[in-house]
């Protein structure tokens, strides 16, 4: 009897720690947005009184409000509206998704050949360092000239930026593959792709990872600079629009916009790593 | 398949009528004169086994122990197909060993265990790889041993979600998983604390005894190997030399709290702790 008593009070006990721990947590989540929505409030309001106070004309820095309308102008459009975001986002966004994607595979290839094979190491990471401390956007100029002002020239410059963080990412994360889990493999005469396929591939998967998330950002940014150098359409051109006419209000919306979009993409691949690589970190054995 | 003449084990043969895996035996393994000198970073080399003889009989159980820096992990890497000797030949079954092989299964310190992979993923690798024969019949054995194991129904965990024992545990099945003749253990349970490794003794003795594989095991722990050993051999640091080969005449299966005090055991202990010092 009493020790029926004892189990069910020990029950209830925990389900009451776990309770007050689930709570704890939520109050934290509350905690912290509340944290971060008051430090935006903060931000707007010292911009606010610092334009009225010191009477910053509209043309240098635009008045929050201002900025608020100039985005809502071109989101309560039609969305085939010339006037709107979306046709100019769509445009950045297709082209920068695609150079991602030309860049992330170019440099998760390269960067696994550097790793399997050490005379592909020694031929190309002297242009790897030199082209990596080389600032790209420098290139893009050339990159226009021979890709000319169409899509080309932004997916190559996407495809160029994201193509980087790829390829040392693959290259440091293959290296790092357990000894221990690569003899386990020789143990069982497993072929080179095999071993690469089940064993490096999986274990480079974090650096693979950070590196897209690096990759996406610098495929936006690359596109934008592309499109800065000559484009029809695109975010980078909605910009260059608004600084024509001294729109400032309009630049700063698009900035908006493009950051939205950068942390939006950014929180994409976040989850895709969380769902897809679960057990890194946890338990080493 | 050659028989050596020298096998220790032979003089055992029909002495102890009633000992299972002593009317068995029969030389499986045949190291001789075995030499492995490993180059330092700073240029000179190190000897790491001396013209080291070793026979184990099919079926035996044969523990390794010796100082760190004795050559022993080297002996089994040897084994292994992971390192080749520099003088010497080894075989299995009386084919030479100069790579890994199918009749070879190995179980390292660390469980080692792919933590992308599942339980049953983890156990079916060796299956998977490097050509291997998969057979409806190796699967049932593996799902036997997972069974056997304590590992019914963590299939389809991953192994951070098992405790480090389960782990090991799991390592083992893996190890055994193409039913390899021989099965090498690299202080397997070192990791572990020594409750855990106490209930992992006796786990492998019953999968061993289950499955009459040949084992060679290295440990560090006196107590270890002579719960686990048929045999122990002692091991000589620098260069690496097998000093003596000790049998463990207790009955099996062997119980743990039985063996503290056994005089046997305490015999044994004494020596095996009087050569390492």
């Amino acid at each position: 009897m009493t020790d029926i008593r004892t189990e069910s009070n020990a029950m209830e006990m925990i389900a009451i720690s776990s309770a007050a721990e689930k709570n704890r947590r939520r109050n934290v989540r509350f905690r912290n947005i509340g944290i971060g929505f008051a430090g935006f409030l903060t931000l707007i309001l010292v911009w606010k009184l610092s334009v009225n106070l010191l009477n910053v004309p509209s043309y240098i820095l635009p008045a929050p409000e201002q900025v608020v309308v100039a985005l809502w102008s071109g989101i309560a459009v039609p969305v085939s509206s010339p006037l709107g975001w979306y046709l100019p986002l769509w445009s950045t966004m297709s082209n920068a998704l695609a150079g991602f994607l030309i860049g992330a595979l170019l440099g998760l290839f390269f960067g696994s050949l550097m790793a399997e094979f050490r005379a592909v190491e020694t031929a190309l990471m002297p242009y790897a360092f030199a082209l990596q401390s080389l600032p790209k956007v420098a290139i893009a100029p050339l990159i226009v000239i021979w890709c000319g002002f169409g899509d080309g020239s932004k997916i190559a410059m996407a495809a160029l930026l994201a193509f980087f963080p790829m390829m040392v990412n693959t290259f440091a994360g293959m290296r790092a593959a357990e000894v221990e889990r690569i003899e386990l493999m020789k143990v069982l005469s497993a072929s080179r792709l095999e071993t690469y396929r089940l064993v490096k591939l999986p274990s480079a998967a974090p650096y693979i990872f950070a590196g897209l998330d690096m990759g996406i950002v610098y495929a936006l940014l690359g596109t934008i600079v592309a499109e800065f150098l000559g484009a029809q359409e695109g975010m980078g051109v909605a910009i260059t629009k608004a600084q024509a006419v001294t729109d400032v209000a309009g630049v700063f919306a698009a900035l908006v916009v493009l950051g939205i979009t950068g942390i939006l993409l950014h929180l994409i691949v976040r989850r895709v790593e969380r769902s897809l690589i679960h057990w890194a970190d946890r338990g080493k054995r | 398949m050659t028989f050596a003449v020298d096998a220790p084990t032979a003089a055992g043969i029909g002495a102890a009528a009633g000992a299972k895996m002593q009317t068995a035996r029969s030389p499986l393994i045949a190291v001789k004169d075995v030499v492995k000198i490993y180059p330092t970073v700073a240029g000179e080399a190190v000897l790491a086994l001396d013209h080291v003889n070793l026979n184990v009989g099919e079926g035996e159980f044969v523990c390794l122990v010796g100082p760190s820096g004795c050559g022993k992990t080297t002996l089994l890497r040897l084994l292994a197909g992971l390192d080749t000797s520099d003088h010497g030949t080894s075989s299995l079954a009386g084919k030479a060993l100069n790579g890994p092989s199918e009749e070879v299964g190995v179980v390292f310190q660390q469980a080692n265990l792919l933590p992308w992979f599942t339980v049953m993923e983890n156990v079916l690798l060796p299956l998977r790889v490097g050509g291997a024969r998969k057979t409806e019949q190796l699967i049932d054995q593996i799902k036997a041993l997972l069974k056997v194991a304590g590992l019914e129904g963590f299939e389809n965990k991953y192994p951070y979600e098992l405790s480090g024992g389960m782990q090991q545990r799991a390592a083992i099945v893996r190890a055994l998983a193409r039913d390899p003749q021989l099965l090498l253990m690299d202080e397997p349970f070192g990791a572990l604390d020594a409750l855990t490794r106490e209930r992992m003794n006796a786990e492998l003795q019953r999968i061993w005894m289950a499955s009459g594989k040949t084992v060679v095991l290295i440990t560090h722990s006196i107590d270890e190997a002579i719960f686990l050993g048929d045999r122990i051999i002692v091991m000589s640091p620098r260069p690496g030399r097998i000093v003596r080969e000790l049998k463990v005449d207790l009955p099996r299966p062997r119980v743990a709290t039985e063996m503290l005090g056994n005089e046997t055991h305490t015999a044994l202990a004494r020596e095996i702790r009087m050569l390492l010092e």
